[in-house]
């Protein structure tokens, strides 16, 4: 098996309101892949040469544009974006809010087989075609939407708001501090989106007294505990990485000892019902032992522990999934979320700094696209691209970078470790 | 107040107004800052607060901002690091206020920074009125409105900083790195550059309006260059939704103030004078260029003013074929398409489209040659200032499709191209660094 490398891609500005803009998919998409070619260094052309032997193809991410934007079979819907797309193959992956990742593990998997020398991940969705409350119904759509979502207003908020009950019960902390330590994170995350110039809310204020303030007319409560400030953003975004082969490294001209490539991957999932996930677990000290799971296949698979890991991509679809990562990646044993959170150690200049372009709730969170937005920030950081939110160490930037990329309550767990 | 150099107290005089209390609200956000606001009353300034918080959606502001009024004038200066004054565009009314500023700080001014958020009125001389020791501490600073949204900050010093530009250049990091303002630097020139820009090119599409007024006049104009040429609103749209007045005032004091080979833009047509005139001065009175009426049956009837017969009529739906297909290749992210269409349809509307955008960006370029401010510098205030495309943005897309100094040769009359020659505009153009994309959108 031949290693996977990352040439590069693209990702939109998720600031962006496209149907306020008034365009449409095909706009999105012609658009995040003409500037990941651009960024690559290829054209159209070199997937139509690469197309007569049957070189290359597109793995396309969504989770739900049925829903919003009334379209299917994604796949082919690449056709509309150039003719160069005819004749490739191209299908769509979905798995709820870890779709990108979907799409990159297949993309990923064929390349390491020798299937196909380049492998194109495109992953997006239009979530803004709705208003909130609709929106929030299509996204229980994530969960077991009969027992979990239907009629139910905002679902996802409801069941990280449970989240968090069961931190603060299996954990026994005290209520306030938690609290604070997710105002702290939520803080954090809209901080460092003000250093990416791609992020939904760079222009946004936030502080951490109002992420503390929760409750009040500027910052509703909308699911138990968690105000709106613990929550992700809906954004309309897509996400475009392009993957090679060795061969196709060389071919190209490039030099594949200092490319970023695919070090490992975990992929596991929990059972779909949140209650099944937490009375149905084996015995552990992790909330969401699934998860960890996850992270560890990964670390065995690269061979590589969480010392070796210089940034991380978490899934912040609320505060309260980017505290129970931080035991899951190893970051802290569980239990010791509070201590690393008050310390700073996942800031932006902390030893272990998370999300440095903003995460879910700063950057945005077009569902389908995350897994490949986090995945392309982690290419940025290892290959020094990220400018103004990019990590440095010592003069150094980061040799290796973890991404967990979550559909669902923390269902389907997708982690990747991308190095050099 | 701090010995060091430090904005941790700030009092923004003239609150009650939109600007006064929403630049409050940006200094008390993101500057962290605790802000007396200071109006004619205690009532108006409390209600100020009220608005103030949402305007950036933080109730966590809410205790930073401390109401006031003129009376206590002098404790808040006394208690302030910055000074911002946004009262009324009047010299009488800002003259009054700002010698009761400099006469309430200390002689010395005690280290004190003295703003002002004016968008016309002279920055020396508001600096005169204050003691000598103090004027390198004065400057323009002014606010885009809403400030929250729109990010623009024309900055302007004043020769009495020649030889200290010590506060300057802290007051302009300061408006970029803890604002989180899009800071330009301008000379102390009439409407600075965004609103000169901006204006220009707003009263030149109500000049259009008015020689075209058999075509439908200011819906016709509108619907030519309509969101997708790069606007969310259409300039006369705009112009109501600023106030006919305050577009008056501007475009008066450019036409009176300034000389460039634009001079006869800003002269305000007649019909606009005569809206003023009749208090009819936009949407905050109901009535402008458009009047929105009900109906008793609860419809709303859209209405514009036509010049030709003076009275109000129902809006047109314009149909132009080459809008349409604009729209149509902007709505699949085709840019080439819809700028060949733009370029090559030999219709009226296309034309007239196509000599607007292009004055614009000519405009835009030799503003920022005159005010020496650099190309990129014209982008950044329409772009934060107006959330138009910006000029060298534009300027690439026309380029998608044609070669951009002839399409000058072909659409514009002889007095411009020969001053792009001249001042060899063109030679200094250079990458825009926003997208055209996002500005272009795929709307009527």
């Amino acid at each position: 098996m031949g290693k996977v490398y990352v040439l590069g891609g693209a990702q939109t500005d998720f600031e962006r309101n496209w149907t306020k803009e008034g365009k449409n998919v095909i706009a999105l998409l012609k658009e995040v892949m003409t500037d990941a070619f651009n960024q690559v260094g290829i054209g159209f052309s070199d997937i139509e040469e690469l197309n007569k032997e049957n070189r290359t193809a597109c793995f396309v991410g969504n989770f739900i544009a049925e829903e919003y934007i009334h379209q299917g079979h994604l796949g082919a819907l690449l056709t509309e974006v150039s003719p160069s797309f005819y004749g490739v193959p191209s299908a769509r992956y979905e798995a709820a809010c870890a779709s990108g990742s979907a799409a990159l593990d297949a993309a990923i998997t064929k390349v390491k087989a020798g299937e196909y020398d380049l492998a194109v991940a495109v992953c997006w969705e239009l979530m803004k075609t709705v208003d909130s409350k609709t929106c929030g119904d299509i996204l229980g759509r994530a969960a077991y939407y009969e027992s979990e979502g239907k009629d139910i207003s905002f679902p996802f908020p409801r069941l990280f708001g449970r989240l968090a009950d069961e931190t603060i019960s299996k954990y026994g902390l005290d209520e306030k501090r938690y609290l604070d330590a997710l105002a702290r994170i939520s803080n954090l995350n809209y901080g460092n989106a003000k250093r990416n110039p791609l992020a939904q809310t760079r222009k946004w204020f936030m502080n951490y007294e109002q992420a503390s303030r929760r409750g009040t007319d500027t910052n509703a409560l909308i699911g138990g505990r968690l105000a709106v400030s613990d929550c992700s953003q809906v954004t309309d975004g897509a996400a475009v990485v392009v993957l090679a082969s060795e061969h196709m490294v060389k071919e190209l001209g490039r030099k594949a000892e200092d490319m970023p490539y695919v070090k490992g991957y975990g992929h596991r999932t929990a059972p779909m019902l949140f209650d099944k996930k937490l009375w149905e677990q084996p015995k552990s000290r992790y909330l969401l032992p699934w998860t960890r799971q996850a992270v560890l296949d990964a670390y065995r698979r690269s061979g590589l522990t969480v010392d070796d890991i210089d940034v991380f991509e978490t899934h912040d679809c609320f505060t309260s999934s980017e505290y129970a990562a931080l035991s899951a990646f190893g970051i802290c044993e569980p239990g010791g979320e509070l201590k690393t959170v008050e310390e700073g150690m996942i800031e932006f200049e902390g030893k272990k700094p998370i999300n440095p372009g903003g995460g879910l709730i700063g950057c945005g969170h077009p569902v389908g696209a995350t897994g490949c937005r986090m995945f392309l920030d982690l290419y940025k950081q290892v290959s020094g691209k990220a400018f103004g939110y990019q990590v440095v160490r010592n003069g150094m930037r980061p040799e290796n970078g973890m991404m967990l990329n979550i559909g669902g309550t923390a269902t389907t767990n997708y982690v990747f470790i991308v190095g050099r | 107040m701090s010995n060091k150099l430090e904005i941790n107290t700030v009092t923004v005089v003239g609150a009650n107004g939109v600007m006064g209390r929403n630049i409050a609200a940006i200094f008390a956000s993101f500057g962290n800052a605790k802000v007396y606001l200071v109006s004619r009353s205690m009532e108006k300034s409390i209600e100020a607060i009220e608005k103030a918080y949402l305007s950036v959606r933080a109730e966590s502001i809410r205790n930073k901002m401390i109401p006031s009024d003129y009376e206590h004038l002098c404790e808040c200066v006394g208690k302030s690091d910055l000074i911002f004054e946004a009262c009324a565009e009047d010299w009488n009314v800002k003259e009054e206020i700002h010698t009761r500023i400099a006469n309430a700080a200390k002689a010395d001014g005690n280290g004190k920074i003295f703003c002002s958020g004016t968008s016309g009125l002279s920055i020396t001389g508001l600096a005169r009125l204050y003691p000598l020791q103090c004027r390198s501490r004065f400057m323009g600073m002014h606010f885009f409105n809403p400030p929250y949204q729109m990010t623009l900050c024309e900055m302007t010093p004043t020769k009495y900083m020649d030889d200290d530009k010590f506060y300057f250049n802290f007051m302009k990091t300061y408006a970029e790195k803890v604002l989180y303002r899009t800071v330009v630097e301008t000379a102390d020139v009439p409407a600075f550059m965004g609103n000169r820009i901006g204006f220009q090119f707003i009263n030149e599409s109500l000049q259009m309006a008015d020689a075209y007024r058999d075509n439908g006049g200011i819906d016709y104009i509108d619907a030519v260059v309509g969101p997708f040429t790069g606007r969310s609103m259409p300039p006369l749209v705009t112009a109501d939704f600023v106030g006919l007045d305050v577009h008056k005032a501007i475009v008066e004091n450019l036409y009176e103030n300034t000389d460039d080979y634009a001079h006869s833009s800003f002269q305000l047509p007649g019909f606009t004078q005569r809206l003023v005139r009749d208090g009819k001065t936009g949407r905050k009175v109901g009535a402008g260029l458009y009047k929105t009426v009900v109906h008793d049956s609860g419809r709303k009837i859209y209405q514009v003013y036509d010049i030709a017969h003076g009275f109000y009529r129902e809006r047109m739906k314009y149909t132009f074929p080459f809008s349409e297909e604009m729209v149509r290749f902007l709505r699949i992210g085709d840019y080439e398409a819809a700028f060949h269409t733009l370029v090559t349809n030999q219709s009226q509307e296309a034309k007239l489209c196509c000599e607007l955008l292009l004055k614009y960006i000519i405009y835009s370029l030799n503003a920022a040659t005159l005010l020496k401010c650099g190309m990129d510098a014209a982008d950044d205030v329409m772009a934060a200032g107006f959330h138009w495309c910006p000029p060298l943005a534009l300027l690439e897309a026309f380029a998608l499709a044609a070669d951009f100094e002839k399409l000058c040769e072909e659409h514009l009359e002889p007095k411009i191209v020969g001053v792009i020659n001249q001042r060899k505009l063109l030679d200094g153009v250079k990458k825009s660094r926003y997208d055209y994309r996002k500005f272009l959108l795929a709307k009527k």
